[in-house]
């Protein structure tokens, strides 16, 4: 209740602020004060809130049907702790949290330069209001009763020492079916319980729990990263808004620089650890599925990427005067990134996708698909509004030649390609709306000659100077480079056993990437060590595609059945399974696997166990990383039996069942991105220096 | 200037192109009522439940996993997948087969299993990269 109550207040204030903040913007002298101060009491509400949920989580208040629903008393402190994001209502409610957050930064930020604040904060807030009416009781409220809607609990969770008490046998029910009881809990059971002094607290002792495949130490940052990086994407909206509304498109490029690099790297990390969790826990073998819920986090990182190419152009032709060149396209991009962000919360939340992601939500309600179609609505027409509204003051005319061989237009170029492939992800994912779905292989056919085009333009690119160069200079700067890339994708294609001409082109463009890249980077570190940030995040990149390469394409898998004690070869391996052990505290048993390669021995144990959740089957992998490859071990099944079927005198044969997969260079896919994301703190730094300027 | 929108233009239109085609290519129409499904022998993502009375087989020799599924109409039809029984499927919902009827019975090479839970994060898929 004072969940709700609290949360409805930050509601007003945060209403408050949005009207302060656009009265300053308005030219109001005394208003700017009370945004801030309507903004600070909101973070700090929306903060109380937090620490509520997260108190009743901790404290096993299973009053709260979220509580109730995602959590139970056996869960262990940090993932219990981490419940907090697992159900809709949760993650909503991190989103606000961490949006709040970023908007105080934000706040600060933009006090700082000039007359930014009123216009940046009267945006922002504007998103942070849409966040809390969804969090507010009338939507996805985390802190609704738990017989706010009739729900039927399950005899274990409910205090057996109440259960002689004569009112709750007309709430019993027994289900036909299984001949299982269970009590039924509404408004009423609640009066009755109320009336003898029983809090729900004391009557129900344990929760629904968690889902198995959330269990995982990566459940605890996975969601916050990914949801700071949505959280951040607000803000090259707010910025780009608040250059149409001033009117004024000079400014806004370097201050929101620093802003969209961050939040890029963000949740370019978020997205990838979502694809480690995906690889190490569960067992189908890959990181990445284009699985609806994955592809729409990507869609508008892909575009923020693609802004930063465009940005960079217009914040360097700034240097001749006026607003730069794209100045449209980079307006546009960056309010695209939000509203993308907005629309695949729309897909994964509304329920359109039903049956196409085993991600998505069930059926949330009309009125829930009505809201998020208004909220995304409001943001769509009121930025591209504004654009359309400003479209003549943004048609300067830049007396300037471009030629073919200029970085700029190899830079637009690559917002072009990263456009294409945010567009391909796009329009595969919203298949579903209209009851179609695309085969995987649409992403992949779509985007190797994309990836070979970024490779090489991105290598081409930092080879020519801005604005001009001469056919000549090129040619001679990229003698090195190019024998390097030519050499090293002859090595790939004969040792590697490459074959594939779409595959030998994308490693040569790989490889030339990382060659230019590696050169200069080497060229400037001594000179300027703020400098290196985009070679080191195009190394990132570099790495891994060449780990994609590896992983995805040559990945060799075989299915095995290891009889107990006998060993078995297999890719290369001698496999012998030496028998199952449980795991201490968990209800989880290891299947014992000793790999031998020449003298080299290793051990794995890929696990197996029911879950209590579910009364399924759950299976967890076991991988051996070495440096040029991981050992993948996906448990499939274990029978005790002598493999006819009949019964026999003789001790059975156990025998286990295992998918055993080679993935070559898979580390380079995550050391990619962990370079990528130092080569975007690199250049946060640089960009937030220059911001001030 | 000029440059610009022929490069951006050409790279445009050759992607659009591309991408319709594979498109159209790839597309796979999701299909909830199996007499259309045993009838087209088309490519489709079938959507029903498994009928828990007929059970599944497990068939180590050919690696296969079959059971039985049925639409909302009651139309029953047999379910032959390349692989092993995907988790959670005996407490799934309903279930997605991704495949094709032929010779009287449905060649599943992709299984998705919902389960009742309200918040789904499970990615019981067996495909992937």
């Amino acid at each position: 209740m004072i969940g709700s109550i609290i949360l409805t207040i930050a509601l007003a204030c945060s209403i408050f602020s949005v009207i302060m903040y656009y009265l300053s913007f308005k030219g109001y002298k005394n208003t700017l004060n009370y945004g801030r101060i309507g903004y600070h009491s909101m973070v700090l509400l929306v903060l109380t809130a937090s620490f509520i949920l997260e108190y009743l989580i901790l404290t096993h208040n299973y009053g709260f049907k979220y509580v109730y629903d995602y959590s139970s008393n056996d869960l262990a402190k940090g993932i219990l702790a981490a419940t907090f994001w697992a159900g809709q209502e949760g993650s909503f409610m991190l989103w606000l949290l961490l949006s709040s957050i970023v908007g105080l930064v934000l706040q600060n930020y933009s006090s700082k330069r000039g007359d930014l604040e009123p216009r940046v904060m009267a945006v922002f807030s504007l998103a942070t209001t849409f966040l809390l009416i969804m969090v507010s009781p009338l939507f996805k409220n985390p802190f609704a009763s738990i017989w706010s809607e009739p729900i039927f609990l399950s005899l274990k969770d409910v205090n057996p020492s109440f259960m002689s008490l004569p009112f709750l046998q007309s709430f019993r029910f027994t289900d036909a079916q299984s001949g299982q009881i269970f009590i039924k809990m509404n408004s009423e059971l609640f009066a009755s319980l109320s009336s003898v002094g029983i809090s729900l607290k004391e009557f129900i002792i344990n929760g629904k729990g968690l889902n198995p495949q959330l269990l995982n130490f990566w459940m605890q940052i996975h969601p916050p990263i990914l949801f700071t990086g949505f959280a951040m994407a607000t803000v090259p909206f707010a910025f780009a808004m608040a250059a149409l509304m001033k009117n004024d498109y000079k400014e806004w490029v370097k201050q929101s620089f620093p802003w969209v690099l961050a939040g890029a790297g963000i949740l370019g990390l978020g997205i990838m650890m979502g694809g480690y969790w995906a690889y190490e826990m569960l067992g189908w073998g890959g990181y990445w599925a284009w699985d609806p819920v994955e592809n729409s986090s990507l869609i508008p990182w892909l575009v923020g990427v693609a802004s930063i190419h465009t940005l960079l152009v217009q914040r360097k032709s700034q240097a001749v005067g006026g607003i730069g060149k794209f100045a449209k396209t980079n307006l546009i991009l960056c309010l695209l990134t939000y509203i993308l962000v907005l629309y695949s919360t729309f897909l994964t939340r509304s329920g359109v996708l039903g049956d196409a992601s085993v991600h998505s939500f069930v059926d949330p309600g009309m009125l829930i698909y009505l809201f998020l179609i208004i909220f995304i609505g409001t943001f769509l027409v009121m930025g591209f509004g504004m654009v359309m509204y400003r479209w003549k003051n943004l048609s300067e005319k830049i007396a300037s030649d471009e030629a073919v061989l200029s970085r700029d237009l190899a830079l637009f170029t690559s917002a072009i390609v990263l456009s294409a492939s945010a567009l391909i992800v796009l329009v595969g994912t919203s298949a579903p709306i209209f009851g179609k779905a695309v085969d995987t292989f649409f992403y992949s056919e779509m985007h190797i000659p994309l990836a070979i085009i970024i490779g090489l333009l991105n290598g081409l690119s930092l080879l020519l100077q801005w604005n001009m160069t001469k056919g000549k200079d090129l040619l001679k700067s990229s003698i090195i480079p190019l024998s390097i890339s030519l050499v090293a994708t002859l090595l790939i294609v004969i040792l590697g056993g490459v074959n594939d001409i779409m595959m030998m082109l994308l490693a040569f463009s790989a490889v030339f990437t990382l060659a230019v890249n590696i050169d200069i980077a080497f060229r400037i570190i001594r000179a300027n060590f703020s400098m290196i940030g985009a070679y080191v995040a195009h190394i990132g990149i570099a790495l891994f595609i060449l780990g994609v390469i590896g992983s995805a394409g040559y990945s060799k898998q075989v299915e095995v059945n290891l009889e107990k004690n006998v060993p078995v070869t297999a890719l290369g391996y001698e496999m012998v399974f030496t028998g199952y052990s449980p795991i201490e505290n968990t209800n989880k048993y290891q299947f014992n696997i000793s790999l031998k390669k020449d003298d080299k021995s290793f051990k794995v144990a890929p696990i197996m166990y029911i879950s209590d959740y579910n009364n399924g089957l759950m299976r967890e992998p076991a991988i051996l990383s070495m440096f040029t490859k991981d050992i993948y071990v996906s448990p499939l099944g274990y029978e005790e039996s002598d493999g006819s079927g009949l019964t026999t005198v003789n001790k059975p044969k156990e025998v286990l069942t295992i998918t055993a997969s080679i993935k070559p260079f898979i580390n380079f896919v995550w050391t990619g991105v962990l370079i990528m994301v130092i080569g975007f703190v690199i250049s946060v730094i640089r960009r937030l220096k220059e911001s001030l300027k | 200037m000029k440059n610009k929108y022929i490069f951006g233009g050409i790279i445009i239109t050759v992607f659009l192109a591309i991408m319709v085609y594979l498109f159209t290519q790839s597309n796979i129409q999701y299909e909830s009522n199996f007499q259309n499904v045993i009838s087209k022998e088309k490519i489709c993502k079938a959507t029903g439940s498994w009928i828990k009375t007929k059970s599944y087989e497990v068939d180590k020799v050919n690696k296969t996993f079959s059971f039985f599924m049925m639409d909302e109409k009651g139309n029953e039809m047999k379910v032959v997948y390349y692989g092993t029984i995907p988790n959670n499927f005996e407490s799934a919902k309903s279930v997605v087969v991704t495949g094709q009827y032929k010779d009287g019975y449905f060649h599943a090479r992709d299984i998705l299993t919902k389960c009742p839970s309200k918040y789904q994060d499970e990615k019981i898929k067996s495909s992937g990269l």
